[in-house]
């Protein structure tokens, strides 16, 4: 490894001492940004900080060079000595300084800026060679715990010529856990195998260094070789393993793999007879059976759709209880049917007619302007978070405000009739449909924008022709590079406990996929099979990598990203209510549902519910999209224990607790008929013998002592988590 | 435990009263700040609809009858101060408290002032009047996120309901408002889910719990590395299971044991008793309390309907500023009153009413505060003569939250991030009112 002094030393002389003019936009914007100047946080808010005002991560020169030479009568400057240039003190943090000491007295970037002073302060001009692009070197890095890797950051200008801006850019890791970088790019690395993401930035360019991490101790290729390969999942999961030294875990077991794919497909637990029957089927082929049974049930469209409302659900408060009622059942038919994930993107993209006729009309009804719809589509159906560019260039991506507003151009024609958003209830019917014209400008130039896709070219789109219908033409077209991705993503981190691109809605080079092969064979089936949903989640949940055990191989404890075991997920709040009710045998009741509705059919948010809230149901007030968290609370604790209505379904005489008393069963059979209910196994016989001796104690009755051994396995992890 | 060494217990200090270990567990979080900061609680009583300004805390007696109303001034303990007619009370305890006369904004509908009063920020979006709307954490949430409630206990609680925009926005679930709803004053009122349910005993509930214990068999990941979301379960459900054995935070909760003439004192009514709950609350702890108190949407009918009102109001906040200051608490918890905006200066009739209101008026609403380490017996800033807009000390909805958030030691400032790692100011102007900082 190269000495660091070395590098310094070079750096100082490729910067300070560069013979060419030292201008702002080319180098003195870029410190500004890299030591964090422009930063929302600082003098980049909208105020600015302490009367000194900068455009936020430098998305506007010409007011920031104002800001700096000439505003307060060019007090911040003073050519005649640099040095004493406030800009200079204030930055050397030499006068007290908020922000604290960012470019220390003789540092490369504090000679750089005081040259800049000394010669006047110059602009870039407009002619001069452009930033093409920025390399970094290495890119990709195979780590050993604890080394130090220094990274090397060239740019590259459009006369040819190229720069060292290591000194210049600034770093990121996606995951410091893993590896970290600091402040002059060299990457630390960790002590867990991994992976992680560094991301060099320099002006508006990015560059990628991908440092893995694998174990110390080499696993041997016939271990993997010997793995099971049911679909072509598995045999890229185990390739990442491979990689990292990372073994597998066992095998779940046969009912935990069966509670599992219940829980997975369709949000429900299975019955004591179900679990029963699969326990003794001795056919080999039993699990893909069960996939097959579980995905033609109703219940899969409730439970899948229940997931999609969270995303596409508007506030009622603002669009009125009609149209959310509309929405939520075009969103439980599409499901229903099985539409194809394209079609289903289509319609909703180019709904036209009446929020109380057509449900995917709705989505035009919560938001309304082109800004608003833009970033929504993007991140929904893109994994594209465009919402930063809106107002300035993104931190960490390569979009900026024409990307933003050429793209919210296709919303530009969205023609609205009758009752819109109004005090107090919101209630009217709307009717969207296309306008003859419409436009949306750029906010700084004021330049009309042409509908544009992302990385595409500007769209010329016929006076009768719906834009949207382009768009939606574009996004679902084989070779977009965003669309198959996002939705097996998201399908992905639903049934596995975590994206391959997590957060699932943010797909981008600085935000790499832990297994990007795997997520490109997972969109490339996904499109083979016309975007069918059933298809994906049956391909995902027969692979071998599905059915491993939680429980850690000696290795993988402390992996978290690379599925070499289960990872356990908390029951969502509608599923677990279900599973309650199903345990007790008492359904719950909704408003403005039907009696015996369960909770994952629920079409609105809008009514109360105790248990729904504590354990992460959205707040209606919220806008969509509702990405939950999966916390557990105190609250949640107190719930399961003391809830007067969880309770009361404990107790229940018309429920189950009194029908297995009041029966013929003896205690064994009734703990048997409990674990089954609320933990889709039998009990083992030690648990057996235990539980059966609390019906013996002086002063229980067979009633009580089923109520206190259902309220016993509510309360227990291996109820409210997905194993 | 009787109720006489009960009350010796509340006399002799929160640490005593909850045995030590949930208080402790409060402080060791944040020792330096505890010290500095004056707020340990804040009851915010949430005047939903927007509360006239003029019939509560800033009279215009020389204004025009159309203007002034039917009420007269009423004087405080200060010379040349007055509130309105049915402040009575609260006007003999104007040493303790501070009005604050000139807070304006430009969201003249519900949703949109009651996100701006309860979060601090203005919506994003134009908002419906009748829409319930959240862009922002709201100061409760806030509260919850930076200054964590004693093991156990919800640090933001919300009675009887959830307000408009009181929720936590990207903060997330754990930071929501813990609502409980029910009359504290029916006789069996319970706050949900921290006491037993009906039926079961302390007894039956011990032996559920070890019978728990025993078929819990699920096995746990050890290494921390694994971050196995089980382990932040127990976490909880042994907070749980604290908070329901520790006999002194549950007769925290039990409003019944309050000796009959404190709870005559807040009033016997719902309203009253809700804020005895609140103080009973901040006793074990809890940060932040919000009572949502509506009907204060006076378009018409405003004289009558505020004759039959106020003076039980006027009664049970000064019952509980008062009884506060006696417990020695009022110094490290604020009191605050307010809704979303004032009412318009002129007293008008809406077609097919009867009776005469006030509509809207963001122009100028009045703030009560108390304690909190706020300087009692000041007026901060006017409205004009005839009540139409605040003039002197014009003040904004983030200077209200500012004063909120410095009274707990929380730099509003401060940075938070969403999910998204969007950078957010608490506040996007941190700067407080400084007449109330003491």
């Amino acid at each position: 490894m190269r000495s660091l002094g070395l590098i310094f030393f070079t750096l100082l002389a490729s910067v300070a001492a560069a013979d060419r003019p030292v201008t702002f936009e080319r180098d003195v914007q870029p410190l500004l940004t890299r030591s964090g100047c422009n930063a929302g946080a600082c003098h980049g808010k909208a105020r600015g900080q302490n009367g000194f005002a900068l455009s936020l991560l430098g998305f506007d020169p010409t007011f920031d060079h104002n800001a700096i030479a000439k505003e307060a009568r060019g007090r911040r400057l003073f050519p005649a000595d640099p040095a004493n240039s406030l800009l200079l003190l204030k930055a050397s943090g030499s006068v007290a300084h908020g922000g604290g000491n960012k470019l220390p007295v003789g540092s490369p970037q504090y000679e750089l800026v005081k040259k800049w002073i000394a010669s006047g302060t110059p602009r870039t001009p407009a002619d001069a060679p452009k930033l093409a692009k920025i390399t970094v070197s290495p890119t990709e890095i195979v780590g050993t715990f604890k080394q130090q890797v220094p990274l090397r950051v060239t740019a590259h200008y459009t006369d040819g010529t190229t720069e060292d801006v290591t000194k210049l850019a600034a770093y990121q890791s996606n995951d410091a856990g893993y590896a970290a970088v600091d402040t002059d790019g060299v990457i630390r690395v960790g002590t867990i195998a991994g992976e992680a993401a560094i991301t060099a930035r320099f002006v508006e360019q990015f560059a990628v260094a991908n440092v893995l991490i694998p174990l110390p101790t080499k696993v041997d290729a016939s271990y993997y070789a010997k793995l099971p390969r049911i679909n072509f999942i598995d045999g890229h999961v185990w390739d990442k393993l491979q990689r990292l030294n990372l073994t597998a875990s066992e095998p779940a077991g046969e009912s935990t793999f069966h509670r599992r794919a219940y829980l997975s497909v369709i949000g429900r637990l299975p019955t004591p007879d179900e679990t029963r029957a699969y326990l003794v089927d001795t056919d080999a082929k039993k699990r893909a059976k069960l996939i097959d049974a579980l995905l033609a049930r109703p219940e899969y469209a409730d439970f899948w759709a229940n997931k999609w409302a969270d995303l596409l659900r508007p506030n009622p408060y603002h669009v009125g209880i009609k149209a959310t009622f509309t929405f939520d059942q075009w969103i439980r038919d599409q499901f229903r049917k099985n539409t194809p994930y394209d079609q289903f993107v289509r319609k909703l993209i180019t709904a036209q007619g009446s929020t109380w006729k057509n449900g995917a009309a709705v989505f035009y009804r919560n938001r309304r302007e082109p800004d608003e719809l833009a970033p929504m589509v993007s991140r929904l159906f893109l994994g594209v978070r465009l919402d930063c560019a809106k107002c300035h260039q993104h931190p960490s991506e390569k979009w900026g405000q024409t990307d933003f507003y050429s793209f919210a151009a296709f919303f530009s024609r969205i023609g609205r009739k009758g009752v819109g958003i109004s005090a107090p209830i919101s209630g009217g019917e709307e009717v969207m449909f296309v306008k003859d014209a419409g436009s949306v400008k750029h906010p700084l130039t004021g330049q009309e924008l042409m509908p544009t896709p992302l990385l595409g070219s500007p769209l010329t789109i016929a006076g009768d022709k719906d834009p949207r219908e382009m768009l939606a033409e574009w996004a679902t077209t084989k070779d977009n590079p965003f669309f198959a991705r996002v939705i097996v993503n998201r399908v992905w981190a639903e049934l596995m406990g975590r994206g391959l691109v997590d957060p699932v809605d943010d797909l981008r080079d600085t935000n790499p996929p832990t297994n990007p092969a795997l997520l490109d064979a997972l969109a490339a089936d996904f499109r083979t099979n016309g975007h069918d949903l059933k298809k994906l989640i049956r391909a995902i949940v027969t692979s071998h990598a599905f059915a491993l055990s939680s429980q850690p191989s000696d290795t993988n404890a402390a992996d978290t990203r690379n599925y070499s075991r289960h990872y356990r997920q908390r029951l969502r709040a509608e599923p677990l209510l279900d599973a309650v009710s199903d345990v007790t045998g008492v359904a719950e009741k909704f408003d403005a549902m039907p009696e015996g509705s369960r909770a994952v059919e629920a079409w609105t948010v809008r009514f109360d519910s105790k248990f729904l809230d504590s354990f992460g149901r959205p707040d209606p007030n919220q806008d969509p999209p509702c990405e939950r968290t999966s916390d557990t609370t105190v609250v949640q604790a107190l719930h399961l224990m003391n809830a007067p209505g969880l309770a009361a379904k404990i107790t229940s005489d018309k429920g189950r607790t009194a029908k297995l008393a009041d029966g013929k069963k003896t205690p064994t059979e009734i703990v048997e008929e409990l674990y089954l209910l609320a933990y889709n196994r039998r009990p083992t016989a030690e648990e057996s013998e235990l539980c059966v001796s609390k019906f013996e104690k002086t002063g229980v009755t067979r009633r009580t002592a089923t109520e206190d051994l259902m309220w016993a396995l509510i309360n227990t992890p291996e109820f409210v988590f997905i194993d | 435990m009787p109720a006489s060494s009960r009350r010796d217990f509340l006399q002799v200090g929160l640490g005593t009263l909850l045995g030590g270990g949930l208080v402790s567990a409060l402080r060791a979080r944040d020792p330096a700040k505890a010290a500095t900061a004056p707020a340990k609680a804040c009851i915010l009583i949430w005047m939903d609809g927007g509360p006239t300004h003029f019939e509560t805390f800033d009279p215009k007696p020389d204004a025009p009858e159309e203007y002034r109303g039917e009420f007269q001034p009423t004087p405080t303990t200060a010379g040349g101060v007055f509130f309105s007619e049915h402040m009575r009370q609260l006007a003999k305890h104007f040493d303790k408290l501070a009005v604050v006369r000139s807070i304006r904004h430009d969201q003249g509908n519900h949703g949109a002032g009651n996100h701006y009063m309860m979060t601090g920020a203005p919506p994003r979006i134009p908002v419906g009047c009748g829409a319930f709307v959240s862009f922002h954490p709201s100061l409760g949430s806030v509260v919850a996120h930076q200054k964590p409630a004693p093991a156990g206990l919800p640090a933001y609680f919300s009675l009887p309901s959830m307000t408009r925009s009181g929720g936590p926005n990207f903060l997330g679930a754990r930071y929501a408002p813990f609502v409980s709803d029910g009359d504290p004053n029916s006789p069996g009122f319970r706050i949900r889910d921290v006491a037993l349910p009906a039926g079961i005993t302390e007894g039956r509930f011990a032996d559920r719990s070890s019978l728990r214990g025993d078929v819990d068999r699920f096995q746990r990941l050890l290494d921390k590395a694994s971050g196995d979301p089980v382990a932040a379960l127990d976490d909880h459900y042994q907070q749980a299971a604290e908070l329901m054995r520790s006999n002194e935070a549950q007769a925290a909760f039990r409003i019944g044991d309050e000796p009959p003439k404190v709870r005559d004192r807040y009033g016997r009514n719902s309203f009253g008793q809700r804020l005895l709950l609140a103080r009973r609350l901040v006793e074990a702890g809890v940060p932040f309390i919000t009572i949502n108190d509506g009907g204060w949407d006076h378009h018409s009918d405003l004289f009558d309907a505020l004759r039959k009102r106020l003076p039980n109001w006027d009664n049970s906040v000064s019952a509980l500023v008062t009884d506060l200051d006696e417990r020695g608490l009022l110094d490290s918890t604020l009191v605050i009153a307010l809704g979303e905006f004032g009412r318009t200066p002129k007293i008008s009739t809406l077609s097919g009413q009867s009776k005469a209101g006030r509509d809207h008026w963001a122009n100028a609403m009045s703030v009560l505060f108390a304690g909190g380490g706020t300087p009692g017996g000041q007026v901060v800033g006017a409205t004009d003569r005839k009540g139409f807009a605040a003039v002197e000390r014009v003040l904004s909805p983030e200077n209200f939250a500012s004063t909120i958030y410095r009274k707990f030691g929380i730099d509003p400032n401060k940075m938070l991030y969403t999910p998204e790692g969007r950078p957010t100011h608490i506040v996007s102007d941190g700067t407080p009112i400084k007449e109330l900082m003491g």
